[in-house]
């Protein structure tokens, strides 16, 4: 019987394999953050040993990082000792960090392929669990905790047991993809499966729906597969994947000959038999919103809030959370989505803020201005990104409108810098979780596409994208 | 193992409300302690002893990659929770560091063990009985392979054999 990709990468990178343990992994590229790595650098001094691949570890600061103006010093003692940390960590075990002030800073999972770390076939980790990004081009990749960091650091390998495969297929062709955007396929599939559905798998994405999307939009869709509970989600490479990551900074020099051998071998063959499967037909989904406190909580721009009884038929406990969430986000049963106000917007994160969802964003609000009602930022998922967008007079378009134009990093995804949200305020955020509390003490998150957060902004609350010019 | 149960009748509790990410900044232990929990109960810092479990619904700890969880849990008193399933990277998290036993229970026990509940778990038997309603109820046996982590206190203290 055939393999699938995803057999394929996990067999060449067994290490050690017995009946009834786990698999010892090779591990390829191990990315860095300054929240995850702090305890196993300790436990690597505590233990004298050494980074067993420097070569191969890669780190930058994201997670807490201030977007403001990078010449000002950080405030937040908390923040400022944990980059520190960082800066001393790197130059201590002879890793490659870019800090603060480096040109290739930025989040972690939009760095790895801009700058052709991330590559077909290979195994990539990282303390964050958005590692499933990278799976848009072909590579296994997951997040791990701390403990598990260490043991990278200290052998480049991992204990794994080998998790279940799941393909999810995306058919159909969507009739206006401007405004019905990767993000929409993605909270559709999760509002489908559920936020447990691909608990203990891999994912491998197929299907005319995706192989349609650029790198950047498979990168959203790889990016959320953690929030259906999937350990990893990948795509097959293809010309669009060799093509996105060819003349990079630290793309390999053999990369012609590396291209033909991912051609060969990195595709799930045709007798290959997946554990679990899923079809999602695109062709007339619409632009989604987030309700609820979980992302499978999830509706078409068109509806309106459901009561708990339609949110779920049976189940008491799905019952009571949705009655749980609605509270949480003040909001009440049959209120149409469009007539919800919101108070902010965040266009940003590790799923949303690469540049071509800065510029989608972007024709939205050309020569228009923020509603009066609404504080709007957008964050750059890296300082390349930002740079790019400025040199294309993106960053004006926003600014004209009343956007905050901000440095990179990981922002109001997870409240961990100043970028928080009030308790009681409304945010439309392209982020990848609407948990309680995710973006600041009471926020209330509402999760969408970077055109439907753009446009919420001007408007002041959610409209059907799909009736805005966006060509 | 004895102590007494917190129950939080719900699936989905995420790692966000375990440990806010504005805490991730801590390194001291007992600090994050104080903040365990607080994005669901406030109150669970000052109601939580040494000992407690907690149980819960399906997915527990979905979300982010944070050990911070499991350890924040740990350093409160937590020394198992109970739950319908676990997202993965949590349990892995609370295996590895062996901060907490994260124990699969099924419908009846969720059901049956209220808060309060005087609980003892014995792993040996998989079997958890409830002092306070003289019940038993079966729990999920670990692999072979957790429970030996579990046993050593943690990945780098497992030696395979």
């Amino acid at each position: 019987m055939g393999k699938t990709l995803f057999e394929k990468i996990w067999d060449s990178h067994i290490v050690v394999e017995k009946e009834n343990i786990p698999s010892l992994i090779y591990i390829d590229r191990h990315l860095v953050h300054e929240v995850t790595s702090p305890q196993a650098f300790d436990g690597l001094r505590m233990n004298n040993r050494a980074v067993r691949r420097p070569d191969l570890t890669i780190a930058t600061m994201d997670h807490n990082v201030p977007t403001n103006d990078r010449s000002l010093p950080i405030l937040d003692q908390t923040s400022a000792i944990q980059i520190q940390t960082l800066e001393k960590n790197c130059k201590d075990f002879g890793i490659k960090l870019f800090d603060m002030t480096s040109p290739n800073q930025g989040i972690v999972h939009v760095i790895g392929p801009q700058l052709g770390i991330t590559l077909p076939g290979s195994t990539i980790v990282c303390g964050d669990s958005h590692t499933s990004t990278h799976g848009a081009f072909g590579a296994l990749a997951f997040g791990i905790g701390t403990s598990d960091v260490e043991h990278v650091l200290a052998s480049q390998t991992i204990w794994l047991e080998k998790p279940k495969s799941f393909e999810i297929k995306v058919d159909g062709k969507r009739k206006n993809p401007h405004a019905v955007t990767a993000k929409d396929i993605v909270l559709s599939i999760i509002k489908n499966i559920g936020t447990a559905g691909g608990t203990g798998t891999v994912v491998e994405y197929s299907g005319e729906g995706i192989t349609d999307l650029s790198m950047e939009q498979r990168m959203t869709i790889c990016n959320m597969s953690i929030e259906a509970g999937a350990r990893a989600g990948l795509v097959s490479p293809d010309e669009k994947t060799f093509d996105y990551l060819r003349n990079r900074q630290y793309t390999p020099k053999n990369y012609e000959n590396l291209v033909e051998y991912w051609k060969e071998h990195l595709k799930t063959d045709p007798d290959a038999k997946f554990d679990k499967t899923f079809t999602l037909h695109i062709d007339n989904i619409a632009p989604q919103v987030s309700w609820g406190t979980n992302p499978g909580m999830t509706c078409d721009v068109t509806e309106s809030i459901p009561s708990p009884e339609d949110y779920s038929k049976n189940d008491q406990n799905q019952k009571k959370a949705a009655a749980k969430a609605l509270e949480y986000m003040d909001l009440k049963q049959g209120t149409p989505i469009t007539e919800i106000n919101i108070d902010r917007v965040f266009i940003g994160s590790c799923t949303n803020a690469r540049l071509e969802d800065l510029v989608e964003a972007s024709k939205v609000i050309k020569g228009q201005k923020v509603s009066e009602k609404v504080r709007a930022m957008v964050v750059p998922g890296s300082q390349m990104v930002k740079k790019q967008a400025e040199e294309m007079g993106i960053d004006k378009i926003f600014t004209n409108a009343n956007f905050e134009w901000r440095e990179a990093g990981c922002s109001m995804c997870l409240g961990m810098n100043p970028d928080i949200l009030s308790p009681g305020e409304r945010c439309a955020s392209t982020s990848n979780r609407n948990f309680e509390g995710r973006q600041g003490t009471g926020g209330r998150t509402h999760l969408v596409s970077p055109v439907m957060a753009a446009a919420a902004a001007i408007e002041g609350h959610f409209v059907d994208v799909r009736n805005l010019d966006l060509n | 193992m004895k102590g007494n149960v917190i129950k939080y009748q719900r699936d989905n509790i995420d790692t966000d409300v375990i440990i806010p990410g504005e805490y991730l900044k801590i390194h001291d232990y007992a600090e994050l302690a104080t903040h365990a929990m607080e994005g669901l109960d406030p109150d669970f810092h000052s109601k939580v002893k040494e000992g407690d479990f907690i149980l819960s619904g399906k997915n527990f700890g979905c979300g982010s990659s944070r050990e911070h969880a499991p350890i924040a849990l740990s350093h409160s008193g937590i020394k198992a929770v109970l739950a319908l399933s676990f997202a993965r990277i949590f349990y892995r998290n609370a295996v590895d560091g062996a901060f907490l036993l994260p124990i699969e229970i099924d419908e009846n026990a969720y059901q049956n063990i209220s808060e309060g509940d005087e609980i003892d778990i014995d792993v040996s038997l998989n079997e958890i009985k409830n002092i306070t309603k003289n019940q038993t109820y079966k729990m999920k046996p670990f692999s072979e392979i957790i429970g030996k982590i579990i046993k050593a206190g943690g990945l780098f203290k497992y030696k395979p054999d």
